[in-house]
C-alpha cells in the first residue's frame, strides 16, 4: 500500500473533509490533561508532545456506561447504535493495539458482542506514532512499540512540515485515496524517526518465562507483599486500555438494563450471594490483575495483555508500579 | 524535614524493642514526583524511610486493613494524627496499640501541576528549601515550592500533630499560603453565586469516572459496604451519568460531615483532577458554626451527625 | 445477528416445592415463541445453565434441571438466598420471566457412550445431575451407557430434591441408587453420613467409568480425592463449577478461573483440567 502525505498547512483542510461523512474523535486539551472526544474543528486536536490521554480511548468502543436495553413490559429492546461512521484520529499505538486485543473478546464472528461490533464496524483508527516515548511507557518491551501497527487502519509519522500517512488496511487506504503520495526521501525520514523513537536500554520482555514464573508464584505470599499499599480503587484498571470487565445493572427508574465498567480490584467484584468471596483480600485481587495481563492473555492469545501504555503507573495513587511488581514476583524485567 | 535520620532511628528503635510489629511510612517512588507507602517489619528497612512533599497519601488509611490488636507505628504529619484521633473516636482503631511518630509537614506538592510547569518529562525531582529542583533529561529547572503546594495544604490551620507518642523535628512557622498566590479553588468557589457554584460543581463532577480512588484514599471512608455498592435497594444511579456522579459526590460529602479531616488525600488520588475538598470543608464549617464541633479537636466527642441524644432539638421524621 | 445479552420471554408453567423448609423450589418455564423453543432444544445438552432475568432484579445463573425429552419446558431448581432468588420464589404460575441460554459447555455425554457413569451430587447442585440422569435413563438413551450409579446426599430427608422420581429410581433394575443424609433420622432406611464417606463405602468401580461430581464446594473438595484414591483417572472425573457471573457468555470477565471463563469454557471441567488451572475459587 502506497504511503501518502498530509502537508501541515493542509492538515486542517484534510481533517475537515472527513466531517461530512464521519464523526471525528481526537485528542483535545481538557481539565485533567489530554482527552479523546468528538471534535468539530481540527484546531481542537492536540498532538504535540508525547503525552497520551489519561482516560483511555477504549470507551469509543466500550463506553464506560451504556444502555444494553430499554425495557418495557418485559420486552428488551436494544437502542439504536451510532448511525454515523467514525474516525478515531490520533490514537497512540499502545491504545490501538489494545483495541486489537479486545477484538479477540468482543469481535469474534461466531460470538459477537453486538454493541462493540457495530461501533467497530463503522470506525477507522488513525494512529499517530510517538517520536519519543512517553515517560512511563514501555510499549516496545511488550510486543508493540511507539510505531506498532496492530489495530490501526492508518499509522501516521510526524515529519517536519508534513505527516507521513501509512495505510495498513484496505479501509484505511480507501480513506486517503485522494491524498498525494509520499516520496522516497519522506519515506526514509519517516523510517529514521520510527527507528529513533525506541529507548535503547529497553529489552523485549520474556513473556513465556514471566507467565511461567507467575504461575509458580500463584500460591505464595508474595502477592500480599506487593499489594500491601494497594487501595483497591479503579484507577489502574479503568484507565488500562485493555481492561474490559463490566457489570450489568438494572436501572429501574430509567427502565434500562445497562452495563458499566467494573474491575477485579474492587472488593465486591467477585463476592458471591452466599457471602463467599474467592478474592477476599487485595493480595488475590492484585494477583488477578497481574496474572490476567501477563499470564492469562499470554495463554489465550500468545500476547501480553499489557500494551505498555504506562497509565496505571502514572496514575496509581500509591505509585504501585506494574513493572516493579512483576519484577518482584518473577525476578524478570518487563522493561 | 532537615534531619530525617532521627525518625528512621526512632522507627528502628520501636521495632527492635518490640514496641510495635510494623511501622508505616513512605519510601522513594519508582518514578519522579512520586513516593510509595511502605510497611516495615524489619529494622534494616527503616533506612528506606523518607518524607517529602511528594508523599501524597494519608497513611492513616492503611490502618483500616490492619487487625485492631496489631501494634503499629505510624509516621504522622498533622493530618495523619488528626485522622488517627477521628478513627479512635469512631472506634475503628485501638489507640493503645498505635505508636505515633509526629513529624512536621511543609505542605504536599501537586505533582501534576509540577509536571505541567516543567519544560518536558521530569526525570528527577528534589526539594531544596523553598525550591523544587527538576531534571528534565540533561536540562535543569527550578520551581518555587510554595506555588505548587496543593490547595488543601495552603492555609492549613492545624500544623501541629496531635496526641503523638513522640514529636521529632520542629514545626516550621513558614507560611504556606503566600500572599502573591492566586486564590485557592475552594476560596474562589465560596465567593461565587449559587448558580455559578452549581455550574462549577457540575463541571467538576462530570469528569468523574467513579473509580472511587477518592474513597479508598480517604482515612475516614472505611465502611465495609459503601452506599454506592449496595444493590438492594440501590441508593444511587450506577452509571457514569450526571445523575450518578453528582449523587456520588453529594452523598460522599454528606457522609463526611464533621468527619473529614481536610487532608485532601481524596483530591490527590483522583486521576481526573476533580476538586472535592471544598464540599467537605463547607460542611465542616457548618458543623463548627451550628454545633461548635471541629474534627480531631476533642478526644471523646462524636461527630454531631453520628450521635443521637435524648434532648436533640429535632426528632427524626419518617 | 443475535444479541448475546437479550433474554427471551418465558412463562412460568409449574412451581414445585421441593423441600420441607420451602427454601428450594423448582420452576418449569415454557416458551412464548416457537423459534426460541426450537433454538433452545437444538443447542441444549445436560450440564448447561441459563441466565434467568427479572427486570429490576437483574439476572442470575441456574443449572438446567430437565431433560429434553420431558417436554417443551425448561426446569430450574432455585434456592432462596438473595434478592433475585427471593423474587422468583414469590412469583406465580403464569408470570413471565426472561431467559438466556442454554449457556456453557455441559457434560460431554457423547464421549461417555459405552461407559459406566457414576453420578455424585449434593444439595441443590444436584439439579443438572438430575437432568443428566433423566436423560441417560430414558429408553432411547439407556442402552448407550453401561452401569449407572447415583449417589445423592442432602443435609436431611426434608431437604432431598425430586423425591417422586428418586423413589421411582429404586424400582429400576438398570440403575443403582444411594441416598444419604448428614445425621441419622427416624425412618430413614438409606445411608447416613457425608457424601465423600458414602462414595468411599460404595466404592464404584473405576473400570471403563466416568464420575460426575456436583455439590457444595466442600463436598466436591473432599469427594474428588476419594475418586482418585479409588482409581478413577483425573480425565474421567467431571465436576461443574460456580462463580459469580454477570454476562454468562465470556465477555464481562467476572467468572474467570485462570485463563478460562467458567460460563463459557465450563461450567463442566475434568479434574485433569482443574489440576492445570490456578484455583481461584
Ligand atoms: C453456573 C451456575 C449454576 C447455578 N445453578 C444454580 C441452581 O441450579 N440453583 C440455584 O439455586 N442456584 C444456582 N446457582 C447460584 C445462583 O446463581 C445464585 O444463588 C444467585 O445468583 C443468587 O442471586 P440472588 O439475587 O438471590 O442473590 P443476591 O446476593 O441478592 O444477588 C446476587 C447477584 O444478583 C445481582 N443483582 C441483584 N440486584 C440486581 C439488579 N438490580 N441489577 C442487576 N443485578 C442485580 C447482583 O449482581 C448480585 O451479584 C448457580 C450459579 C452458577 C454460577
Ligand atoms: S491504582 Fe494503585 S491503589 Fe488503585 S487498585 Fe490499582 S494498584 Fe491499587
Ligand atoms: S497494565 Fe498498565 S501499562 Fe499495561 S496497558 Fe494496562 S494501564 Fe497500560
Ligand atoms: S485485569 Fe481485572 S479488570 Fe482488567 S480485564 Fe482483567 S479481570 Fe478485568
Ligand atoms: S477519584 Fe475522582 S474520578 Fe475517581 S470516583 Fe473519586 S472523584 Fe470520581
Ligand atoms: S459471566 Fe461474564 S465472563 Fe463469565
Amino acid at each position: 500500500m502506497m504511503p501518502k502525505l498530509i502537508k501541515k498547512i493542509e492538515f486542517d483542510k484534510t481533517i475537515s473533509k472527513w466531517f461530512k461523512s464521519y464523526d471525528v474523535i481526537a485528542p483535545v486539551s481538557s481539565k485533567e490533561g489530554i482527552h479523546f472526544k468528538r471534535i468539530k474543528d481540527p484546531k481542537e486536536i492536540k498532538l504535540d508532545g508525547n503525552q497520551n490521554s489519561i482516560y483511555p480511548p477504549k470507551n469509543v468502543f466500550l463506553p464506560q456506561s451504556e444502555v444494553l436495553f430499554t425495557v418495557k413490559n418485559d420486552n428488551y429492546e436494544m437502542p439504536d447504535q451510532a448511525p454515523r461512521k467514525r474516525i478515531v484520529f490520533g490514537m497512540r499505538p499502545c491504545d490501538a493495539r489494545a483495541v486489537w486485543l479486545l477484538d479477540t473478546i468482543f469481535n469474534k464472528a461466531d460470538d459477537l458482542d453486538l454493541y462493540w461490533g457495530k461501533r467497530r464496524e463503522k470506525a477507522l483508527i488513525i494512529s499517530v506514532g510517538c517520536a519519543s516515548m512517553c515517560s512511563n511507557g514501555f510499549c516496545d518491551t511488550v510486543g508493540s512499540g511507539p510505531f506498532g501497527k496492530d489495530g490501526s487502519d492508518i499509522l501516521i509519522t510526524e515529519l517536519d512540515d508534513a505527516y507521513f500517512v501509512d495505510p495498513l488496511t484496505s479501509a484505511g487506504e480507501a480513506l486517503i485515496k485522494s491524498l498525494p503520495e509520499a516520496d522516497d526521501t519522506q519515506g526514509k525520514n519517516a523510517k529514521l524517526i520510527q527507528k529513533g523513537s525506541v529507548i535503547k536500554e529497553h529489552q523485549a520482555a520474556d513473556l513465556p518465562r514471566i507467565r511461567e514464573k507467575l504461575y509458580e508464584a500463584f500460591n505464595t505470599s508474595i502477592w500480599k507483599d506487593v499489594s500491601e499499599s494497594c487501595l483497591g480503587c479503579g484507577v489502574c484498571t479503568y484507565l488500562c486500555p485493555t481492561c474490559f470487565c463490566f457489570d450489568i445493572v438494572d436501572e429501574i427508574d430509567r427502565s434500562e438494563r445497562v452495563r458499566n465498567w467494573d474491575t477485579c480490584m474492587f472488593r465486591v467484584y467477585s463476592a458471591e450471594a452466599s457471602g463467599h468471596n474467592p478474592r477476599p483480600t487485595k493480595a488475590e485481587r492484585t494477583r488477578q490483575r497481574i496474572m490476567h495481563k501477563f499470564a492469562y492473555w499470554v495463554d489465550n492469545e500468545a500476547a501480553s495483555g499489557c500494551t505498555g501504555c504506562g497509565r496505571c503507573i502514572s496514575q496509581c495513587p500509591v505509585n504501585l508500579d506494574i513493572r516493579e511488581m512483576v519484577q518482584e514476583i518473577t525476578s524478570l524485567k518487563i522493561q | 524535614m532537615d534531619d530525617f535520620s532521627q525518625v528512621r532511628k526512632e522507627a528502628a528503635r520501636i521495632l527492635s524493642e518490640k514496641i510495635v510489629d510494623m511501622v508505616i511510612g513512605f519510601k522513594q517512588g519508582t518514578i519522579p514526583l512520586k513516593s510509595q507507602p511502605m510497611f516495615i517489619t524489619s529494622q534494616e528497612d527503616t533506612d528506606k524511610l523518607i518524607l517529602d512533599g511528594f508523599c501524597q497519601n494519608n497513611l492513616a488509611v492503611f490502618l483500616h486493613d490492619q487487625p485492631k490488636d496489631k501494634r503499629i507505628g505510624i509516621i504522622c504529619r498533622a493530618c495523619e494524627s488528626r485522622a488517627v484521633r477521628a478513627l479512635v473516636i469512631e472506634h475503628q482503631v485501638n489507640r493503645e496499640n498505635l505508636y505515633l511518630i509526629g513529624v512536621p509537614c511543609m505542605g504536599i506538592l501537586d505533582w501534576k501541576k509540577i509536571q505541567d510547569a516543567a519544560d518536558g518529562p521530569v526525570t528527577n525531582a528534589q526539594e531544596s528549601g523553598d525550591q523544587i529542583l527538576l531534571e528534565i533529561g540533561d536540562k535543569k529547572q527550578v520551581l518555587i515550592r510554595n506555588e505548587f503546594i496543593v490547595d488543601s495544604c495552603r492555609g492549613c490551620g492545624h500544623r501541629e500533630p496531635i496526641d503523638v507518642d513522640i514529636q521529632i523535628g520542629e514545626i516550621s512557622p513558614i507560611e504556606m499560603n503566600a500572599d502573591n498566590l492566586p486564590q485557592t479553588w475552594g476560596e474562589s468557589f465560596k465567593s461565587k453565586s449559587a448558580d455559578e457554584r452549581f455550574q462549577l460543581f457540575t463541571e467538576e463532577t462530570e469528569r468523574c469516572i467513579r473509580c472511587y480512588a477518592c474513597r479508598e484514599a480517604c482515612p475516614m471512608c472505611y465502611c465495609t459496604e459503601c452506599f454506592v455498592d449496595h444493590i438492594a435497594p440501590r441508593w444511587s444511579e450506577s452509571m457514569v451519568t450526571p445523575g450518578g456522579t453528582q449523587a456520588w459526590h453529594i452523598i460522599r460529602a454528606f457522609h463526611q460531615t464533621g468527619r473529614c479531616v481536610e487532608c485532601g488525600a481524596c483530591e490527590r488520588a483522583c486521576p481526573m483532577d476533580i476538586k472535592m475538598v471544598y464540599l467537605t470543608d463547607k460542611l465542616n464549617d457548618d458543623m463548627k458554626k451550628e454545633y461548635g464541633f471541629e474534627v480531631g479537636e476533642n478526644e471523646e466527642k462524636q461527630p454531631p451527625f453520628a450521635t443521637i441524644t435524648l434532648d436533640d432539638k429535632n426528632r427524626f421524621k419518617y | 445477528m443475535d444479541n448475546l445479552y437479550e433474554p427471551i420471554p418465558m412463562r412460568i408453567e409449574r412451581i414445585i416445592q421441593e423441600t420441607d423448609d420451602a427454601s428450594l423450589r423448582s420452576f418449569e418455564l415454557s416458551f412464548m415463541r416457537d423459534a426460541d423453543e426450537k433454538a433452545f432444544f437444538k443447542a441444549y445438552n445436560p450440564g448447561q445453565f441459563c441466565q434467568l432475568s427479572i427486570f429490576g432484579k437483574g439476572e442470575a445463573p441456574f443449572g438446567i434441571a430437565s431433560a429434553a425429552w420431558e417436554g417443551k419446558f425448561v426446569r430450574f431448581t432455585v434456592q432462596n438466598v438473595g434478592s433475585f432468588t427471593d423474587t422468583i420464589h414469590h412469583s406465580r404460575v403464569g408470570d413471565s420471566i426472561g431467559m438466556r441460554g442454554p449457556l456453557g459447555n455441559g457434560f460431554p455425554i457423547q464421549d461417555w457412550k459405552g461407559k459406566d457413569v457414576v453420578v455424585i451430587g449434593g444439595g441443590c447442585a444436584f439439579s443438572t445431575l438430575y437432568a443428566l440422569t433423566k436423560h441417560i435413563m430414558h429408553a432411547d438413551n439407556r442402552k448407550e451407557y453401561g452401569r449407572i450409579v447415583v449417589i445423592y446426599g442432602a443435609r436431611s430427608s426434608g431437604l432431598c430434591l425430586y423425591k417422586p422420581d428418586i423413589k421411582s429410581w429404586y424400582q429400576r433394575p438398570d440403575m443403582e441408587i444411594h441416598q444419604a443424609i448428614d445425621v441419622p433420622e427416624e425412618g430413614w432406611d438409606f445411608h447416613t453420613g457425608y457424601v465423600p464417606d458414602v462414595v468411599k463405602d460404595v466404592a464404584p468401580s473405576p473400570k471403563n467409568s466416568v464420575a460426575v461430581v456436583c455439590g457444595p464446594p466442600i463436598m466436591t473438595k473432599y469427594t474428588l480425592p476419594i475418586l482418585v484414591e479409588i482409581g478413577f483417572d483425573a480425565k474421567d472425573i467431571f465436576t461443574s463449577l460456580e462463580k459469580k457471573m454477570k454476562c454468562g457468555v465470556g465477555k464481562c470477565g467476572r467468572c474467570n478461573l485462570g485463563p478460562k471463563y467458567i460460563c463459557k469454557d465450563g461450567p463442566v471441567f475434568t479434574l485433569a483440567e482443574l489440576n492445570e488451572l490456578p484455583l481461584d475459587l
